[in-house]
């Protein structure tokens, strides 16, 4: 246990602090662009689903970003501590770090005069920032590119905004303005299967090296 | 030498996954935005309805305004763009029951109950009672209509707005830039077939379905561009070739130019392409009804409207890159777009362009608007233009220090070791 501790300990003092820091920043400035204060149920879950939850975007992609340089990560794999291992600690960190986020918004929102249920809408939106992330690993670990771990959350943040109601189905991210959950535990379920799926791919990249 | 280095950039660029991943996605967003796009029919007497147009007399102004205030009231929900976004704003007691003062001292109506029984009136009156209940169906009816209270002036009556305006915190229906636009009239079959006019006369159809197709394409190229410049600045660094690269003869204006210029035209291309499209389809249409296009009308706009927006994208995301040997520039560009993007949602009808990085026209017609805020138009793309031009002069001049080893703003140690990242 310890080890995990210490895995997460140079996480969070050397690889996160940055994204961390943008999380931040857009939480803060949200006031100026959306409305946080007496909103409604539906109105809350707008400014959960369409501005909060890009959060993920920011924190869970850049997971393997530490190793992006391949002497290291030749480094690193050489070592007795499974390279899976060091992943998964830091992706559950992360995922902390957004549910504290998460929750210290919500309770921002609750203090502001805002009606919603609280547990229903922190659930939602994590899900949803758990799948906006999953697929920037997902696709960082398949293309071993940060770029692209960018780019496809974001591409699926936009086509979702552009009427991808018709073409997501039970994948669209902002169900919960209309008061449906059932595609929250779609995107709960892809979201576990895309970050397996990049650490996965991340893992398998890594042994084709060693040999 | 300039020559030889662009052909040689857009060959790696072809060859690159996120170049090809780029216009997957461009074609999807032709796709289901325009893939089913239908030329329009000229207008025909007897129609149920011929759309709205904006109107100026202070009489309907102020119905207007007060209609969107009685709907906004009931709803307890107000719509603001503070700051040119969008933002739902809902009230405390205090600012609400001001607002309730507000519209029964401009439209005589006291109270919530008395404001949602005008408003069940007015649909009711329209299409029967069955309707009044049934919200699906009040997009297709003519927005609510309030008359002013009795001896009520336009001056008090916009002391009054700006009131409610400045208890929503500025930027809603009510502020002075928004009220005119409150005055929407459903359009007679007359005022139908001059804008139609316009479209075939002064459009020559294809100019208006060329704006149409650079508002749906410009939404995608407001960020996408940002993704391969930053590949691109990574790729050096992540093959271990920056230093050798450094070490050539070659002028740091030449490689950044030929880079930069590379990108565009293969960004360009694929949207060119994708413009085919729905210029066959104006001119089978226009074939049949007699009329002459304008071949030219998506290449003037593709180069008029969407270049510019690439420019300046590309060009932030080479200078971000190169500035600080990461992918930061995604991120700045996200924000960008998402600023953007929100800040356009209610100018979607054209003629309001502002500085917007995404200009929006969401119509193939209102040729009024688009030759009203044409100066305006230009004025945004040569600004975006410019400033892109200087993003790649300050992009060269960064990457010129490097080439000197200077510029290694993050200390040796760990500029070496993110260098290979």
């Amino acid at each position: 246990m310890e080890r995990y501790w210490q895995i997460e300990k140079v996480n969070l003092k050397y690889h996160i602090p940055l994204h961390v820091l943008i999380s931040v920043l857009l939480l803060l400035i949200s006031p100026f662009l959306i409305g946080v204060a007496n909103l409604g149920a539906q109105d809350t879950a707008k400014a959960l689903e369409m501005y909060v939850a890009l959060i993920g975007i920011v924190l869970l992609p850049p997971v393997f970003l530490p190793e992006q340089n391949h002497d290291i990560r030749d480094l690193i794999y050489t070592k007795y501590l499974n390279g899976t291992a060091i992943y998964l600690v830091r992706i559950l960190g992360n995922i902390l770090l957004m549910a504290v986020l998460l929750g210290l918004y919500i309770g921002m929102l609750a203090y502001h005069g805002c009606e919603f249920p609280a547990g229903k809408y922190f659930c939602g939106t994590l899900t949803e920032m758990l799948f906006l992330g999953g697929l920037g690993v997902f696709f960082y670990g398949l293309c071993d590119n940060l770029v692209i771990g960018y780019m496809a959350p974001i591409v699926y943040y936009i086509a979702a905004i552009g009427g991808g109601e018709k073409y997501m189905k039970m994948f669209y991210p902002f169900s919960m303005v209309r008061g449906s959950y059932g595609e929250k535990v779609w995107l709960a379920f892809g979201a576990v299967i895309l970050v397996i799926g990049g650490v996965w791919f991340r893992c398998r990249r890594k042994r084709r090296f060693v040999r | 030498m300039l020559g030889q280095l662009f052909v040689r950039e857009c060959r790696q660029t072809a060859k690159s996954l996120i170049y090809w991943l780029i216009v997957l996605i461009l074609i999807f967003d032709f796709t289901t935005q325009l893939g089913e796009m239908e030329i329009d029919e000229e207008p025909q007497p007897g129609q149920e309805s011929y759309g709205y147009r904006q109107s100026e007399d202070p009489d309907i102004i102020m119905r207007s305004t007060l209609g969107q205030l009685t709907e906004e009231y009931v709803r307890e929900n107000y719509t603001t763009y503070p700051i040119g976004f969008y933002k739902n704003v809902t009230l405390n007691e205090k600012d609400d029951a001001r607002i309730g003062q507000i519209l029964e001292e401009t439209a005589g109506i006291a109270g919530r109950e008395s404001a949602e029984q005008v408003r069940e009136e007015w649909y009711a009156a329209q299409n029967g009672q069955d309707s009044a209940d049934n919200m699906e169906n009040m997009m297709y009816q003519e927005p609510l209509k309030v008359k002013p209270a009795d001896g009520l002036t336009y001056e008090h009556f916009t002391e009054l707005m700006d009131e409610a305006d400045k208890i929503l915190g500025g930027g809603s229906n009510y502020g002075k830039e928004y009220r005119e636009k409150n005055a929407q009239v459903p359009m007679t079959y007359e005022d139908a077939v001059k804008e139609y006019g316009a479209l075939i006369e002064e459009d020559r159809l294809t100019g208006g379905y060329a704006r149409l197709f650079c508002d749906y394409m410009v939404i995608f190229l407001g960020i996408l561009p940002v993704f391969l410049a930053v590949t691109r600045g990574l790729r050096d660094r992540r093959s271990m070739m920056q230093e050798l690269i450094y070490t050539r003869k070659c002028s740091s204006l030449t490689v950044m130019v030929s880079r930069y210029l590379a990108m565009l035209v293969m960004l360009t291309l694929p949207v060119l392409i994708l413009s085919l499209n729905p210029l066959l389809k104006c001119m089978s249409y226009a074939g049949k009804a007699g009329i002459t296009v304008d071949m030219l009308a998506f290449v003037k706009y593709t180069f008029g409207w969407l270049l510019p927006t690439v420019m300046a994208v590309t060009a932030l995301g080479m200078f971000l890159t190169e500035l600080t040997d990461t992918a930061a520039a995604v991120l700045v560009q996200g924000a960008w777009w998402f600023i953007a993007v929100f800040g356009g949602v209610d100018r979607l009808k054209g003629g309001m362009y502002g500085w917007n990085l995404m200009p929006r026209h969401n119509t193939e017609l209102n040729w009024q608007g688009f030759h009203g805020g044409f100066a305006q138009l230009a004025a945004n793309r040569l600004f975006y233009m410019a400033a892109a031009l200087l993003l790649v002069a300050l992009t060269v001049f960064i990457y010129s220090q490097k080439r000197k080893g200077r510029l290694h703003i993050r200390g040796k140690i760990l500029a070496n070791r993110k260098s290979k990242s």
